[in-house]
């Protein structure tokens, strides 16, 4: 199948075909379930974990963890953004700066960043910063090492032509290289979005003090089975949507790149 | 290729291409000031904690850690933690991978499979993986299964979702030729598919590579009995910090290894790799 028509096919059978096979999961899901071939205790149906999806909505208990998660999150990806786009241009274009931070960056990068959550609250304590510092760290690697990718690999010529014109650094830098290298940029963040939901999530775990993470897991400790699937099912709807609005704004900021 | 080539792709070429013969001074020269600035942070953090400047229990001298985690060569829990993790670790990332391979190539072929797999995947990826810990330990328990389940679920999606797109791009004219010599289904996989694919598998692989170390960390330190994320939560509730950053040093050191010998593979095994 080449690449275009696929491209549209598929997308039409996400939203029109693609309900059939979710829909006869949970339908087998439902019937196992009443029948007595999975254990209700363990595995709930998933009526019931609508059930209990609807109490935590209708008093209102769903607002102040998804707030919790969502605002630390949040924050730490706009912050890993800005230090992850500025420093990737500036270690591209500048062969000093390049120097002097590569190093560093080559030690901190490839250290699994859930092993620094441990370590994070014993230095930070465990506290609102401590997260924020967590989700920085594991989503300004990846914005980092695209961006400064998409700018080095940008065409000389664009550069050149800009010196030749007597272009101001800043106005290049806004004008020329942050456009040019976007979709590179943008592909980075992608990355991004989804390690900085898994540590927030982690951190909130570890920390057992509010947040989606923490509910999950403490739900499970008190063996209450439904309400822990129905706190999942939030994080998919929080991660999915998340997911979703990312493709939007994607394409509406690069839509000369076709597909994702 | 060199480690940089994990930060720029391009960026050894373009040295290379400017000159030739200076090029080891030079590298060197543009990084000493990088070096310098790690030594000076490191005699920062030595100083300011020998001579009381942060009077903290979690502020070791930096000298306390590379001595903690020297005398842990000699044998010690931290190196068999360490050992435990990346067993697990390696055997669910290759599981991630085979399924993701398989899969990816599987739905790009096949538009009756897409329709009833991809929705199903596409509703699963989005969940952060530590959410699925809990549910998963009601079936699984808190041992080896676990563990390397969530690993390979992890390390399934990146390269599941670069396989399928690196299909969809796949030249129709090779297919088809493929097609019009009746060439086998065997055959068209491993001499026109696979090849045309792997570039893009590799990079799933990458991006997997990097995350089955977090996973697996990070699922013994919810549903700890084993390995060096247990082992770090342990010496954070034992107030040992010199011992946790020595683990935490350690795992660096092998994060940065994974990756180097990734990039050295990649190269060997996939010479016609595209620059990107």
């Amino acid at each position: 199948m080449p690449g275009m028509p696929q491209q549209s096919e598929t997308r039409s059978s996400i939203s029109v075909l693609g309900l059939i096979s979710p829909a006869v999961v949970l339908c087998i899901w439902e019937t196992a379930g009443a029948l007595g071939w999975v254990n209700t205790i363990l595995l709930p149906r998933p009526s019931q974990i609508v059930q209990s999806l609807f109490e935590l909505v209708a008093d209102g208990a769903v607002v102040s963890p998804l707030i919790h998660t969502v605002v630390l999150f949040l924050v730490g990806y706009c912050l890993a953004s800005i230090i992850g786009i500025a420093l990737g241009i500036a270690m591209a274009m500048s062969q000093v700066l390049y120097g002097l931070f590569e190093p560093l960056v080559e030690i901190v990068r490839p250290i699994p960043k859930s092993a620094l959550v441990p370590v994070l609250f014993l230095f930070l304590g465990i506290g609102k910063a401590t997260m924020v510092v967590i989700v920085v760290l594991a989503a300004v690697f990846p914005i980092l090492i695209s961006t400064f990718q998409g700018v080095r690999g940008l065409d000389p010529v664009l550069l050149e032509t800009a010196r030749t014109f007597q272009v101001s650094r800043w106005r290049t830098i806004f004008s020329i290289v942050l456009p040019a290298s976007l979709p590179m940029i943008l592909a980075g963040m992608r990355v991004a979005l989804g390690l900085g939901l898994v540590l927030v999530i982690l951190a909130e775990m570890l920390a057992g003090e509010d947040g989606i993470g923490f509910r999950v897991l403490d739900l499970q400790r008190a063996f209450q089975i439904r309400e822990m699937f129905a706190w999942i099912f939030v994080l998919v709807v929080l991660g999915g949507g998340l997911m979703l609005l990312f493709d939007m704004i994607e394409r509406r900021l690069v839509p000369w790149r076709g597909k994702t | 290729m060199r480690e940089t080539v994990a930060v720029a792709g391009t960026l050894e070429d373009t040295e290379l291409r400017r000159s030739r013969a200076p090029l080891a001074r030079r590298r060197f020269g543009t990084r000493l000031y990088g070096l310098l600035l790690i030594a000076v942070l490191l005699s920062f953090w030595e100083v300011s904690s020998r001579l009381g400047w942060i009077v903290s229990a979690y502020w070791p001298p930096v000298s306390t850690i590379f001595a903690a985690a020297i005398t842990q060569l000699a044998g010690g829990e931290m190196l068999t933690s360490l050992a435990a993790t990346l067993r697990r670790a390696a055997i669910g990332y290759v599981t991630g991978a085979v399924v993701g391979v398989s899969l990816g190539i599987l739905l790009g072929r096949s538009r009756l499979l897409r329709i009833a797999l991809l929705p199903l995947i596409e509703i699963v990826r989005p969940i952060p993986t530590p959410a699925v810990i809990p549910p998963l330990i009601l079936f699984l328990g808190v041992d080896d299964t676990l563990k390397i389940f969530i690993v390979s679920l992890a390390s399934f999606f990146p390269v599941f979702t670069n396989t399928l797109a690196g299909v969809a791009t796949v030249d129709d004219t090779l297919m088809q030729t493929a097609r019009t010599f009746q060439t086998g289904w065997l055959r068209t996989l491993r001499c026109v598919l696979l090849p045309a694919t792997l570039p893009a598998i590799s990079a799933g692989l990458r991006t997997a590579t990097s995350l089955a170390l977090v996973v697996a960390v990070l699922a013994e330190m919810i549903a700890g009995s084993s390995g060096i994320g247990y082992y770090l939560v342990q010496m954070q509730y034992a107030l040992r910090p010199d011992l946790m950053y020595a683990g935490v040093l350690y795992l660096a050191v092998t994060g940065y290894l994974l990756n180097r010998m990734f990039l050295v593979l990649e190269a060997r095994l996939i010479p016609w790799m595209g620059k990107t």
